[in-house]
């Protein structure tokens, strides 16, 4: 069968699923702006003399921040809604019915989160318009073709990262490391609230090794500092070959990981 | 088709550290099907789910080999064969009506929405499944109406293989005689295999009976 048709099963179970439960869209929706108010005011509090970090990108904190979240927000989609939704079909039961059907590994990784990357697209959205008409931010200097390519190729990355911490899921159903390490580290670590050149010198170096730190860095640098192509190229660069080994390695560790499954018969289990 | 089971052997292994023992499900495992309607009985644990699970691609065996049509198939290759319908109607989005759940699980296999609908709304009306009852919530059926749309999502997608693992669970005595009558339909043109623990409605649906004791085929009658 298409990808795109398994896509379009996919987006349409989960969107009658989420139309199910009212309430919750609602509440995350507000979460989402409230979380942006308490970094608005963090940002008036502080203004933009005490972040002599935030020169390079030309902006004070809070366009900085929002920039990190509404970027994060989208990119994070792909690190943890494989696992999440994985983990969601093996309690509901319904994943040994899905995968006992001629549907492949790569189009079962095309659908399985697309609703989520749907979803994340519109709260982007939102966003975008809570930034400009409710907090009046501007990114006049922003080059949008730049900052499309950091964006492009940091989702390609966190969406393999994703789809190997599934695996995880897969074959052990809970505790999942590399979730735990994209979670809690991946914020403090990669710039995400604040440039990373205030962490200390060793934790700088394990910032290094992180795709998160040149996906934020890039970004912040084409829509706050106006960085083209060009002068984002060496981060472009490494989120590419990010890219060229992970997306692979992901679908085929994923492909490997169900095998085991099926061999060991825990498919259906939870 | 002709599927033909060459000495499978399953063993699932004990949890790590679980001071558990490996469980052998299926020991050297043969048996051939082809248009038409065989029966597998046997006590409880003895193999039969673990057996139409690896026929299904469900399962990948430790051992043995399946052909299909003399060709060897390997557990993607079956998948694409043969529809399996499993003992327990747990397999469904419960907060998505029976309808959206075949229309789903028809995507998956192949089916557009308009032949998924239309082959749901005939097996519905031959399993006396009201149309009002497609519309309604997964997990506000009855176990018995559960169980006809498991059936139904397998019999829609007109296999080569036809895979039911206690088939008869849960319907009630009129549903019974249909199922009985589309079993009977689809093994014209479908290798049908089917357990049960009833061996009245086994020997109804089913031309031939296979036996299984301890993860083997231990006898056939016709």
């Amino acid at each position: 069968m298409s990808a795109a048709r398994a896509v379009a099963a996919f987006v349409r179970r989960d969107f009658l699923q989420e139309r199910s439960y009212r309430l919750s869209f609602s509440l995350g929706a507000a979460a989402t702006l409230a979380n942006l108010a308490v970094f608005y005011f963090i940002g008036r509090l502080f203004g933009g003399e005490l972040a002599p970090g935030l020169k390079p990108y030309g902006t004070d904190y809070f366009p900085y921040v929002f920039v990190s979240l509404a970027f994060f927000g989208y990119i994070g989609t792909g690190a943890g809604s494989y696992s999440g939704r994985l983990r969601q079909e093996q309690t509901q039961g319904t994943l040994e019915a899905a995968l006992s059907t001629p549907l492949g590994t790569p189009s079962f990784l095309a659908a399985l989160t697309a609703w989520n990357f749907l979803f994340a697209t519109f709260e982007l959205a939102v966003y975008a318009l809570a930034g400009v008409f409710l907090f009046g931010l501007r990114f006049p200097a922003a080059d949008w073709p730049a900052a499309a390519l950091a964006f492009l190729l940091s989702a390609a990355c966190f969406a393999a990262l994703g789809i190997i911490s599934s695996c995880f899921v897969m074959l052990f159903k809970r505790g999942n490391p590399l979730a735990w390490v994209l979670n809690n580290f991946e914020g403090l670590l990669g710039g995400v609230y604040f440039p990373v050149t205030v962490l200390p010198g060793w934790l700088l170096a394990v910032s290094r090794l992180l795709p998160v730190t040149y996906a934020v860095r890039a970004f912040q640098l084409a829509v706050n500092g106006g960085a083209g192509v060009r002068a984002i190229g060496g981060d472009l660069l490494k989120l590419a070959a990010f890219d060229l080994v992970l997306l692979p390695a992901s679908v085929w560790l994923f492909g490997l990981s169900v095998r085991r499954a099926r061999r060991t018969g825990t498919l259906g289990e939870y | 088709m002709e599927i033909a089971a060459r000495g499978l052997v399953k063993v699932f292994p004990a949890p790590a550290l679980s001071g558990g023992v490996p469980l052998a499900a299926l020991d050297g495992v043969c048996l051939e099907a082809r248009p038409g309607v065989a029966g597998v009985e046997g006590p409880n644990g003895s193999g039969k789910t673990t057996l139409l699970k690896a026929l299904a691609g469900v399962l990948e065996t430790d051992a043995g080999e399946v052909l299909a049509d003399g060709i060897p198939a390997g557990a993607g290759r079956l998948r694409e064969l043969a529809a399996y319908c499993p003992a327990n109607p747990r397999s469904f989005y419960f907060r998505l009506s029976a309808a959206e759940n075949l229309r789903f699980f028809g995507a998956l296999a192949g089916l557009d929405a308009g032949t998924a609908a239309a082959r749901a709304a005939g097996l519905a009306e031959r399993l006396g499944l009201q149309a009002a009852e497609l519309s309604r919530r997964f997990d506000r059926l009855s176990e018995g109406n559960m169980q006809k749309i498991s059936l139904i999502r397998a019999f829609s997608r007109r296999a080569q293989v036809l895979l039911l693992d206690e088939p008869f669970r849960g319907l009630d005595a009129a549903s019974t005689e249909s199922l009985l009558g589309l079993i009977e339909e689809a093994g014209r043109y479908s290798a049908v295999l089917l357990s049960s623990h009833s061996p009245q409605l086994l020997r109804r649906a089913a031309g031939r009976v296979l036996t299984m004791r301890g993860g083997r085929v231990t006898g056939e009658a016709a």
